[in-house]
């Protein structure tokens, strides 16, 4: 019983995302709110089954003789179920308005949204390589699609062209690892590779570092760090608006769950190996990823290039996770700022454009604070949270990185990521200046806003869990489960889970 | 309770402003409700100040937890240092809004309130990361009123004085972390609090004078000490007048305080060494600045180089280290807050009403508006020094402070006065008193100021001559904790 409690999570969203496909069968019976609604009680419904085990400290490994030990179940995974449960959760209510308003979001698609959850989730579940494979590419294959969704947008086919080919390209380095890994330890299970990788002196092992630095390749890619970066702004750019949210924040927590247990279990003793390499690698992430962002004029692409610098920012705290466990606690805390912030700044951006078919330059966001102060002010907090301006949770996540870093002895690379931070804040705020500082564009000029829907709702609430993740006990002393401590707690159980042999 | 008043008075005016925002829309309720907030917040303030114990140190200390896995706490407190400042803010935040009372919107109204609790925060947190989470939340409301409110070429002011201040703070930021860190790896557990930092002995010469500058510049940009200094000019001229009050008569002082609470502590032997730098780079500041505002025109413009001339004169005293100087530049932070920020505000009321701020369009004020004019001449005496004002007692202070340092320095120093005293006559004289030489001598039309205007102004001028005649009631309050400062820096230095 315990055992089918673990996996019913996972469960949950594979039969609604089956469930879904058989709906849109029937595509002129259900409208798109339907969907909407259906997906997110199933996500609800897997939240509530994966807050059961919530806060424990465990590790099990379900039904190994049906499943062999290739997946595990362990507070890290139910952690990071929830984060992308959330993650997906909240692009739906965002994007509900966006979804409704783009008549091309079809029943399927909730399908696939679903799908790619699962995917993801497995990922994060994934003990073995091949099984980190297949999720990896089911979750990928559904973004592949949702990014091309945008059928009214001629940029769409080079967008979902240049991602599938370059991504399949960069899955066949993961397969070469793969078979090279397996070629010298005779397994491809993580736990096993783990006792080979201790018993083993360095000589021994020439083949796993090679196999590991392939697979370390589609982890760069599928992040989108330095030299790897080159699909992201055009698939950002060619996906609806909502997707690219989506591939943003929850989609990048997805592959770090699964990189970051690969790592943490299963190569710390040869980490030091790769650490030269992802020094430049960050270097380049931060320097290139922050030239990118000041040069865009389409706020869409901006963002997009600052979450290249964003992964700049957890490279760092990746890089120290050799000399610093806490360094794990500091990635997983990022994530969540990020998560939260980017989803939100994405989500508002979505949300103004869903009745339009503006560009979304910096010139449209002109006056919107006297059109709409409401969405103005979050977008402000969310901005300020991507910048790491104190009260708000990136600052948290921020100072959780820098801390880590020098700790481990990389202050200059600290002190690099912090100028990043500094010419970030001229990108971010020169948007609030545009919100703030002129008058009301023309063309964007328009009266009839509904601003009471649930859109509007969830991204609010979003705003606050901003504000408190930055504030926490200093104002909240009587609310226990909202504080930083907490969370930090739970990041920290969550690593601890996966030393549990 | 009488424990968490400092938090009601941080706090209090943010939960008014979030308050105000969401409920009314009516200008003159938020202004009302605002003004009476900041009433509370000086009324709470001067309980403080007749409670406190001048010879007992900390005071009123809140010391809990906030985020326990880094040691970081929730530490704020009050010393004869802070505690005078505060009193400053809380008396001149209300006169203020007396001043700017018509004519402004909500979000002005609503800016002033989180401004101010930004800025008591910083001044009374003793938690490094507290303090720059303060430091950092207080610029936000000022970025936001320059922006909307202000004159000219408003929006490229308002990114090139939060680039230039972010560009200070992060640096801060990533030396606050490095000392963190280093704390940690000497005791084993994280903190981040201003004494336990001072304990740190395992950083070697050269990181230490890293951090130390670090540290400085973030501060010197805030004063602004030289060269820290291009952002004020355009910045000060551009901003609506409540900002520019804000930023002159309030943020610049923290940043000298900032100073004294943190970068002396912590660094007391660096300090020490390089101690005749900083005061020459103050007294160089002083003349620099003094020499430029002679040439201004635009009378904002001409206010904000005499705001950084006297503040570079307020860090040499500070830097001179010893109790004339250090006193004196305590007793020169409140003398020169009230002194500018009034005349900052009167400056704003010519603006608002003349439209004009250049000192070749004004003129012939003085025949219409008698009592503005008077009250216009004692700030600006206050603000030169004369004897009799409160601005004559600090000078005088840190000039004995430098002399002592350093005899040489002090000649100079007492030299330097006279080029304040000069640009502001100056100015009084062509703008105020003679009779208008553009437009043909047209006169403007002026009206005098309101018995409003005139109310919140009494408070000010009375303090001026109190403190310039009886100097000993004010400097009792602060000089225990100055002296016991003195000693534990300059034992701690010879120490290291």
């Amino acid at each position: 019983m315990n055992e089918l409690i673990q996996i019913l999570p996972v469960l949950t969203v594979l039969v609604a995302a089956v469930a879904l496909m058989f709906m849109s069968m029937y595509g002129e019976k259900f409208t798109t709110k339907t969907y909407i609604i259906v997906s997110s009680l199933a996500l609800v419904l897997a939240l509530i089954f994966s807050f059961i085990p919530f806060g424990e400290l465990y590790s099990l490994r379900p039904y190994s003789n049906i499943f062999n030990d290739v997946l595990i179940f362990d507070t890290f995974s139910n952690f990071f179920h929830i984060l992308l449960i959330l993650g997906t959760l909240f692009t739906l209510l965002i994007g509900e308005h966006y979804f409704q308003e783009r008549l091309y979001f079809k029943g399927e698609f909730f399908s696939i949204l679903l799908f790619s959850l699962f995917g993801m989730m497995l990922l994060a579940n994934a003990n073995e390589l091949v099984t980190a494979y297949i999720a990896l590419e089911i979750a990928s294959f559904s973004v592949y699609i949702m990014v091309g969704y945008n059928s009214s947008d001629s940029k769409r086919v080079e967008a979902i062209f240049k991602y599938l080919v370059l991504g399949s390209f960069i899955g066949a380095f993961y397969l070469l690892g793969v078979v090279l890994v397996y070629g010298a330890t005779q397994t491809t299970n993580l736990s096993e590779i783990s006792l080979f990788v201790t018993s083993h002196t360095n000589s021994e092992l020439s083949l796993v570092y090679i196999g590991f630095t392939l697979i370390l390749f589609t982890f760069l890619f599928k992040i989108a760090a330095f030299p790897f970066q080159s699909w992201l702004l055009d698939v950002y750019r060619g996906a609806p608006m909502i997707i690219t949210a989506y591939m943003a924040s929850t989609f990048k927590i997805a592959i770090f769950s699964f990189f970051l247990r690969a790592i943490i279990q299963d190569i710390t003793p040869m980490i030091d190996f790769w650490d030269s390499i992802i020094y430049f690698i960050t270097i380049f992430t931060l320097v290139f990823g922050t030239w990118l962002a000041i040069t865009q004029k389409i706020v869409k692409r901006m963002l997009a290039a600052s979450s290249i610098v964003h992964t700049g920012y957890l490279l760092l705290a990746f890089i120290a996770l050799g000399q610093n466990i806490h360094a794990a606690y500091a990635t997983v805390f990022y994530l969540i700022a990020y998560l939260i912030s980017a989803l939100g700044s994405f989500g508002i951006i979505s949300h103004i454009i869903s009745e339009t078919k503006v560009k979304v330059t910096y010139d449209d966001f002109k006056g919107l604070s006297k059109e709409r102060p409401f969405l103005a002010a979050m977008m402000t907090i969310f901005l300020f949270s991507l910048a790491g301006i104190p009260s708000t949770v990136g600052f948290i996540g921020k100072f959780y990185v820098f801390t880590e870093a020098i700790n481990a002895g990389f202050a200059a690379l600290a002190i690099l990521a912090i100028i990043a931070t500094f010419i970030s804040v001229y990108y971010y705020f020169k948007l609030i200046a545009m919100m703030y500082f002129y008058p009301t564009k023309e063309e964007c000029l328009s009266n009839d806003f509904n601003d009471r829907r649930i859109s509007t709702y969830a991204i609010g609430f979003l705003a606050i869990i901003t504000v408190l993740g930055g504030i926490g006990t200093a104002i909240v002393f009587f609310i226990p489960v909202l504080n930083i401590d907490t969370l930090i707690n739970i990041t920290q159980l969550s690593i601890q889970s996966l030393f549990i042999k | 309770m009488s424990a968490d008043i400092l938090s009601f008075i941080i706090f209090l005016p943010a939960v008014v402003a979030f308050a105000l925002m969401i409920t009314t829309k009516h200008i003159e309720t938020v202004r009302n409700i605002a003004f009476l907030t900041t009433v509370i917040i000086l009324a709470l303030v001067l309980k403080i100040y007749i409670q406190f114990e001048p010879s007992a140190g900390m005071q009123f200390v809140t010391n809990v937890p906030w985020i326990t896995s880094y040691g970081i706490n929730y530490y704020i407190g009050v010393d004869g240092f802070s505690l005078t400042i505060l009193m400053m803010i809380a008396i001149l935040i209300p006169t203020a809004y007396l001043l700017l009372w018509e004519g402004r919107t909500k979000g002005y109204w609503i800016n002033m309130l989180l401004v101010q609790a930004g800025v008591t925060g910083t001044l009374l947190s003793l938690d490094v990361i507290l303090f720059y989470f303060f430091w950092e939340v207080m610029l936000l409301p000022v970025f936001l009123m320059i922006g909307i409110y202000g004159f000219g070429d408003k929006v490229a002011t308002t990114i090139k004085v939060t680039v230039y201040t972010m560009a200070g703070s992060l640096l801060m930021f990533v030396a606050i972390l490095y000392l963190g860190v280093a704390y940690h790896n000497e005791f084993g557990i994280w903190s981040f609090q201003y004494d336990s930092l001072t304990q740190i002995t395992s950083l070697s010469y050269n990181e230490r004078i890293w951090l130390f500058l670090a540290f400085l510049t973030a501060f010197a940009i805030k004063i602004p000490l030289w060269p820290f200094h291009t952002w004020i000019m355009e910045t000060y001229k551009n901003a609506p007048t409540g900002a520019v009050f804000l930023l002159s008569s309030i943020m610049a002082k923290l940043g000298v305080y900032s100073i004294v609470r943190f970068l002396i502590p912590i660094f007391p032997e660096i300090y020490i060494e390089f101690s005749t730098w900083f005061v020459f780079i103050g007294l160089f500041g002083l003349v620099y600045y003094g020499i430029a505002a002679l040439m201004q025109d635009d009378i904002k413009r001409m206010f904000a180089y005499s705001s950084a001339s006297h503040l570079s004169f307020i860090a040499a005293g500070i830097f001179s280290l010893n109790s004339f100087g250090i006193n004196g530049a305590l007793y020169l932070i409140i003398a020169h807050a009230i002194a500018t920020g009034a005349l900052f505000l009167l400056v704003g009321l010519i603006h608002d009403e003349t439209g004009y701020k250049t000192i070749k369009d004004l003129g012939g004020l003085a025949k219409q508006s008698p009592i503005f004019t008077t009250i216009f001449a004692i700030m600006l005496f206050a603000n030169v020094g004369l004897p009799g004002t409160n601005g004559f007692v600090a000078e005088l202070l840190i000039i004995f402070g430098v002399y002592e340092f350093n005899h040489t320095l002090g000649y100079i120093s007492a030299l330097t006065v006279i080029i304040g005293a000069s640009y502001m006559l100056w100015m009084f004289q062509r703008a105020i008193l003679q009779k208008r030489e553009a437009d043909n001598g047209k006169d403007l039309k002026f009206r005098d100021l309101k018995i409003k205007e005139i109310i919140g102004l009494t408070p000010w001028v009375i303090l001026i001559f109190l403190m310039g005649v009886y100097p000993d009631i004010f400097i009792d309050k602060f000089e225990p904790t100055v002296t016991h400062y003195l000693n534990d820096i300059l034992q701690i230095g010879a120490l290291k």
